[in-house]
């Protein structure tokens, strides 16, 4: 199995500038590329493609420097935004092509067994046009396994999936990071589904790298607003925010306990015991709504708006808005916001 | 299914089910679409009631008026491989590559479609006027142009394969940069991209443009009338002598033989209504190849 390394890899398009960007591929690891739109994301991915040139750094395969090869040079599965598949070819000729152009002879048996792995075996003849959303990750998939890559590169695997698909293919790809032993490069918006399948994760902000780790580092330390909105953190204030609203006991105590750019915890629970936690609030009821995690209420504290979930099981009526509810937060659950920045080139994992 | 994968939406056939719409708008639409109709369907109605059925089947009896029909279908049909050699290889510059002075190429291409085509045989005379080193050369490779069938050739494929350009243009720009690239990192080479991706994918559109090629390469007469207006056998053609069926009707015309050229453009209408029948129920029966996949199961 293969280990990827990439060394302060650049790319300069026009205005934008990507990286230096470092990461290292281990066989069974699995590598998650979060960011906003226009972060960055999708050109890393071209680069370590070959569509992209890289400016500067290089790409080493099993200590085989191939940061100038040919696309088709480079033996790695990469799957493209909206998958890139041939709506003119059958799901058995779509498998096929990897195969084909290489002049393989067993194509015919290897397209079998990857029709058989994937279900996609009596769909065979289909055409593109006339499958579900997650046949046609099934299909992505498969074609991109046909000639053995050396690495798995998914643009979006999950975008416009239902949940049972999505499920699906998580489970997907946790074999093949797991079983078959192909690291995997992924790009995603889905946190769920990020944390399920990577090991590390990193996060590029206007081309940089603006922060790389494992999943706990980045959980207890989210660098920003979006990383904490990202990993599920439902309260999330700017200092500035904080700044402006000082007043609001709670606001002080928050401005208090952040450094950096702010502060991020996750929903409170509402106190069914007033007196009895160490820390409480009061807030005006906003908007209530049932989730299957308890009751979802936003509550006006001050100059602050605060997500908190009433205790399961609630079985009681919604509560009216206006209605005032105590709620508490764990100093503990605080995650400041805004840590050092990593500078290009130095591992934090 | 998200936006631009590339994949036809499973549901597209279901939305395609008619609005009902306001019977003002209906009709408003029935008298737009059905005026244009009329106009297309009249003068051949004209065409069909002046000829009486009997002259018709002697048209198509008569062996010159056969040759004639064969002969232009024959120069058209050159026409059509000269446009897949040449045009679908310029439309896929175009969609493909960024170069300087595009745009001059591109007004170039669409140049012939708007000019007078009488200006098209001019031009081709002045180039392969006797003396010109064109007119040489051209004769001692035994390419000769006045009066055979290659003067034919070149006035059709001048006037018509703008079409298979513009249309090669749009469907190669079409196939999305994505699909290219998976191929690409799936091991295929740029030829083979070409040909297996590419081609395929833009293949209905520029099937599409080699039909205006072809009907516009049968329509011809203005540049035709300047350079081959009769035509000698010579090079690929060894028929007898004659001509393309449009100056052979606007002769019978100007002879003053009305009922002739009604006739006889009634019999070619029949063949050439046949040919796009023929070519219309090939691609919706997926029995020719360049729908596949968006009507199959």
């Amino acid at each position: 199995m293969t280990a990827w390394v990439v060394e302060g890899v650049e790319s300069h398009l026009d205005e934008f500038r990507l990286g230096p960007v470092d990461i290292a591929l281990e066989p069974g690891r699995a590598v998650a590329v979060l960011g906003t739109s226009g972060s960055g994301k999708t050109t890393l991915l071209r680069t370590l493609a070959g569509f992209v040139r890289a400016d500067g750094g290089r790409i080493v395969r099993d200590g085989t420097d191939i940061t100038e090869w040919m696309p088709e040079e480079r033996n790695l599965g990469y799957v493209p935004q909206g998958l890139g598949l041939f709506v003119h070819r059958t799901v058995e000729r779509n498998v096929r092509f990897p195969l084909e152009v290489r002049g393989r002879t067993d194509a015919a048996r290897r397209t079998n067994e990857l029709l058989e792995r994937f279900h996609l075996s009596s769909l065979r003849h289909r055409y593109p046009a006339r499958l579900s959303g997650g046949e046609l990750q099934r299909v992505a998939i498969a074609r991109a396994l046909a000639a053995d890559p050396e690495l798995i590169i998914w643009d979006e695997p999950w975008q416009a999936l239902d949940v049972q698909a999505r499920h699906e293919l998580g489970q997907v790809l946790q074999e093949l990071r797991e079983t078959d032993r192909i690291p995997i490069l992924v790009v995603t918006h889905d946190p769920g589904l990020a944390f399920s399948l990577a090991d590390s994760f990193l996060i590029l902000h206007g081309g940089q790298v603006r922060w790389r780790g494992d999943a706990t580092a980045l959980l207890d330390h989210p660098i920003d607003r979006f990383t904490a909105r990202f990993v599920g953190f439902e309260n999330v204030f700017d200092r500035a925010e904080l700044e402006a609203t000082a007043s609001t006991p709670l606001a002080a105590w928050l401005l208090e306990r952040s450094f950096g750019e702010g502060i991020a915890f996750a929903r409170p629970m509402i106190a069914r015991t007033p007196g009895a936690l160490r820390v409480e609030w009061e807030g005006a009821v906003q908007s209530a709504r049932p989730t299957p995690e308890g009751v979802a209420v936003t509550l006006k504290v001050g100059g602050l708006t605060v997500a908190v979930r009433l205790e399961v099981p609630w079985s009681g009526a919604l509560p009216a808005a206006g209605q005032r509810l105590a709620f508490s937060v764990d100093p503990k659950s605080l995650h400041p916001l805004g840590l050092p920045m990593v500078r290009p080139g130095t591992e934090s994992s | 299914m998200a936006e631009g994968t590339g994949v036809p939406n499973r549901g597209a056939r279901a939305s395609r089910r008619r609005f009902r719409s306001g019977p003002y708008w209906l009709a408003l639409q029935l008298v737009l679409s059905g005026s244009l109709i009329l106009l297309f369907v009249l003068p051949i109605v004209a065409l069909f009631t002046y000829a009486p059925f009997s002259r018709i089947v002697a048209a198509a009896g008569n062996s010159a008026v056969r040759e004639s029909i064969w002969f232009t279908f024959y120069a058209s049909g050159l026409t059509v491989l000269a446009a897949v050699l040449l045009a679908v290889p310029l439309g896929y510059v175009l969609a493909r590559h960024r170069f300087l002075g595009r745009s001059v190429v591109e007004a170039v291409v669409a140049l012939p479609v708007a000019v007078p085509h009488l200006l098209v045989g001019l031009g081709l005379f002045l180039l392969f006027v006797p003396g010109t080193p064109l007119y040489t050369w051209s004769n001692a490779l035994g390419f000769t142009v006045y009066d055979r069938i290659w003067g034919v050739v070149l006035v059709m494929v001048f006037v018509s394969a703008p079409y298979t350009v513009l249309a090669s243009d749009l469907s190669f720009r079409a196939v999305d940069d994505r699909v290219l690239e998976s191929a690409r990192s799936l091991g295929a080479s740029p030829a083979n991209v070409f040909l297996l991706v590419s081609l395929p994918l833009a293949l209905r559109g520029i099937v599409a443009g080699l039909l205006l090629t072809w009907a516009r390469a049968v329509s011809e007469i203005g540049g035709i009338l300047i350079i081959a207006y009769v035509v000698y056998p010579g090079g690929p053609y060894t028929g007898p002598t004659t001509s393309v069926i449009s100056v052979y009707i606007y002769n019978l015309f100007s002879g003053g033989d009305l009922a002739d050229a009604a006739a006889v453009s009634s019999f070619f209408l029949l063949v050439a209504f046949a040919i796009f029948l023929v070519v219309r129920l090939g691609e919706r029966s997926g029995w020719l190849p360049w729908r596949r996949g968006e009507l199959a199961p």
